[in-house]
């Protein structure tokens, strides 16, 4: 036995020390290498991160290349861009507004890399955040999610037979409250022009309810359950992976449907099809890899990207199976209300 | 001398038959490898490259470097293990706590709660407070000591007086601080200004633990501080009295008792030891590399710990060496994954293999017969019903 070993740890080393020594000749000439630093979650969170990597896959070329970092915590976000440095990437793409500190710090020290940072504005702010200004090398990828929210409001209320829809929220961060903000604002917009009385649970324009993280499973049902209980037929959960609970309380329950948030749900969540009303779809990915593409090209710039209804950056998705339950009037006069948002009629604020 | 080599082949062969699985799992899951399955001789080959290149970057990533030189000094290819050194020094703090534990014949696994308010206390001295450039980390790491220490104490006067266990105790305190971490930062004195997310402010310059070589590396006097307090564990327990009576109490509690020990007072001092040790190790992770409080400062500190204390057999010197190993592997495994592509994950395949043979050690002595190997028979801990 005491033979066998020894023979097997020698056959092993000397196979890495083959496997170093025959290391294959470097892949084709490279042009533009994308490196995103992921957010803490995993790679496969089934949301901005998974988003965020999805978009960069799919411009991945001959000359482009692209390779991702996870984070086990945010003392890692600092290390993982520079090694991104080291390994010479030509842009670096923070995922998340937590590692946007991270980016500007790295950004300013090597000027010769283009970097962007999704879901924040990038600016280099001073202590107090109240001077802040951008970065030559760095592009803020944000998105007017509150546009698509807006819509999603006014097919909420168009839809609601109680007279009640509700939100809320993983955590009070501006990402998230921009969607409740412009749900409710298109609730009220409802109201006004049909002289009804919606109400919105969840949100009241400055404060809301919050499960406190993206995780909570548990608070996430029991925050659903109480909706429906106080009469809400239509709830739009922005927490991330805990919108399954609602989705999943929705198809049990049937007192409600469900608006999905960041992708289309009937395409990302698809066994909750039947309980959903409709996705305020973010773009990401799309975002992501335009920032990619212009690298490439030699068109990057660091004028921040804002996601809006007028350049799709932000949407709402098809009805889906439940198209026949929205009024077809409601339908159009969303496209309407669309149209007005784009041209600047009506203004929606985060 | 003979007597550490003696305890480290067992670690040794673990970590060498950790490395050889990884390397398998490597292999057979990579897809580049996969594809050549058809071919044995460039299926060998592009097997055997991969896994090399793999280990070749985690080498990279933890220790050496010198892709990094280029136009420095020879030494800038050094950065890797100034990172793994600086991850290493709270892994070795929070691996002594529970090692003492360990040897009181107590099992904490709230390693993670505990660092968590050692983390606070500093935090928010750090940055609340203008104080002298010295006398500021030293009042940092106290208040880190003392609320860990209390955290920690608590869970000792829970067993001591109505003999609550503490693993179960120690397992729910770690949602109370993970959750109380949460809360207090987005409180108005923990939330940094212009901000909504849970952070910090930054801790103040005369907080921060003075680098040992230049801003460039990291590394700390927090590896000095770990090192002299592993030493301080030795003494402690080998060389006092109260570190004779806790090792009796651990060895066996009712015949401690009958000696006219206080096991009670033995249960509660050991307690908030391990507590204070977690702190400190929060104290010098704040103070020394993160400089902010966020609400997963912890990571997974505490619970790495329990593998490093089983892994250092409960040793100081053994909990030194594997925390400098732990730390490696995963400073090592993000090269791993930016040079080479192979997921991160696989250094916890690695870790996790590596305390499989440790805490199995009949799995590797059956096979190879180690000459004069100590016996794996000194259990590290007595387990639950301890």
């Amino acid at each position: 036995m005491k033979n066998t070993f020894r023979v097997v740890a020698a056959l092993a080393a000397a196979t890495l020390i083959v496997g170093v020594t025959t290391m294959p000749a470097a892949t084709a000439a490279v042009k533009t290498k994308a490196c995103l630093a992921l957010d803490t979650g995993g790679v496969d969170d089934k949301s901005f991160n998974a988003s965020s990597w999805a978009g960069a896959v799919k411009v991945k070329s001959s000359s482009i290349s692209v390779e991702y970092l996870p984070a086990a915590s945010s003392a890692d976000f600092a290390g993982n861009i520079k090694k991104f440095v080291d390994n010479k990437c030509t842009i670096i793409i923070g995922v998340g507004f937590a590692i946007s500190g991270a980016i500007i710090t790295s950004a300013k020290a090597n000027p010769g890399i283009s970097y962007a940072v999704v879901d924040d504005g990038a600016y280099d702010c001073n202590a107090d955040y109240s001077v802040c200004n951008p970065v030559a090398n760095v592009k803020g990828l944000t998105f007017a999610t509150q546009e698509a929210a807006f819509l999603a409001g006014y097919v909420a209320a168009g839809y609601s037979k109680t007279g009640i829809v509700a939100t809320y929220g993983g955590a009070p961060y501006p990402t998230v409250t921009c969607f409740m903000s412009g749900y409710k604002q298109g609730v009220d917009y409802f109201n006004t022009v049909k002289k009804k009385s919606v109400k919105v649970l969840g949100w009241d324009g400055k404060n809301g309810e919050f499960i406190g993280d993206f995780g909570n499973t548990t608070k996430a049902l029991a925050t659903s359950k109480a909706f429906e209980q106080a009469g809400a037929d239509v709830i739009m959960p922005v927490a991330g992976g805990l919108a399954a609970q609602t989705a999943q309380n929705s198809m049990t329950s049937k007192k409600s449907v469900t608006i999905w948030v960041d992708t289309d749900g009937y395409v990302s969540a698809n066994q909750y099809k039947s309980v959903l009303l409709t996705s305020v779809m973010k773009g990401l990915g799309e975002a992501v890899g335009s920032v990619i593409t212009d690298v490439s090209k030699g068109k990057f710039t660091n004028t921040s990207y804002v996601g809006t209804l007028a350049n799709k950056g932000t949407k709402i998705a098809t009805y889906h199976d439940l198209a026949k339950k929205v009024p077809s009037k409601i339908q159009n006069e969303v496209r309407a209300i669309a149209a007005d948002i784009v041209s600047g009629k009506i203004k929606v604020k985060p | 001398m003979k007597l550490i080599a003696k305890k480290a082949i067992l670690p040794l062969i673990a970590f060498g038959l950790a490395l050889f699985v990884g390397g398998l799992v490597i292999g057979f899951t990579d897809s580049r490898v996969l594809s050549k399955i058809g071919s044995p001789i460039s299926f060998l080959k592009i097997f055997a490259s991969t896994v090399g290149n793999a280990y070749l970057a985690l080498f990279q990533g933890a220790i050496y470097d010198p892709n990094l030189v280029e136009g420095h000094s020879f030494l800038t290819g050094f950065y890797p293990l100034s990172q793994t050194v600086v991850n290493a020094a709270p892994l070795m703090l929070c691996g002594l706590s529970v090692a003492i534990a360990f040897k009181a014949g107590l099992f904490n696994i709230g390693a993670q709660g505990q660092f968590i308010f050692g983390a606070i206390g500093a935090s928010y001295v750090g940055f609340h407070y203008e104080l002298p450039i010295f006398l500021h980390v030293v009042v940092a790491i106290t208040a880190a000591i003392i609320l860990s220490a209390l955290w920690g104490g608590f869970v000792g006067l829970l067993k001591a007086k109505t003999g609550a266990h503490e693993v179960i105790v120690t397992i729910m305190l770690n949602y109370i601080a993970a959750n109380f971490l949460l809360w207090i930062l987005g409180t108005s004195t923990f939330l940094r200004p212009g901000r909504l997310d849970p952070l910090a402010p930054p801790v103040k310059d005369t907080a921060r633990l003075p680098r040992l070589f230049g801003d460039n590396y990291s590394v700390n006097v927090g590896i000095f501080i770990s090192i002299v307090v592993a030493f301080l564990f030795w003494l402690l327990l080998n060389r006092s009295t109260w570190g004779f009576k806790t090792r009796a109490v651990g060895a066996n509690s009712s015949a401690a008792r009958t000696a006219g020990i206080s096991v009670q007072r033995i249960t509660i001092g050991t307690m908030l030891i391990a507590g204070g040790l977690s702190g400190l190790a929060g104290a010098i992770h704040v103070l020394g590399f993160q400089y902010e409080l966020t609400s997963d400062t912890a990571g997974s500190f505490g619970f790495d710990a329990i593998t490093v204390a089983l892994l250092g057999r409960g040793g100081p010197v053994g909990v030194v060496l594997a925390s400098l190993l732990f730390a490696g592997l995963r400073v090592g495994g993000t090269t791993m994954q930016a040079n080479v592509q192979v997921p991160v994950e696989i250094v916890l395949v690695i870790q996790a293999l590596v305390v499989l043979f440790i805490a199995a050690p009949g799995l590797i002595t059956r096979y190879i017969k180690i000459k004069n190997l100590e016996s794996g028979q000194e259990m590290a801990s007595k387990g639950w019903n301890g």
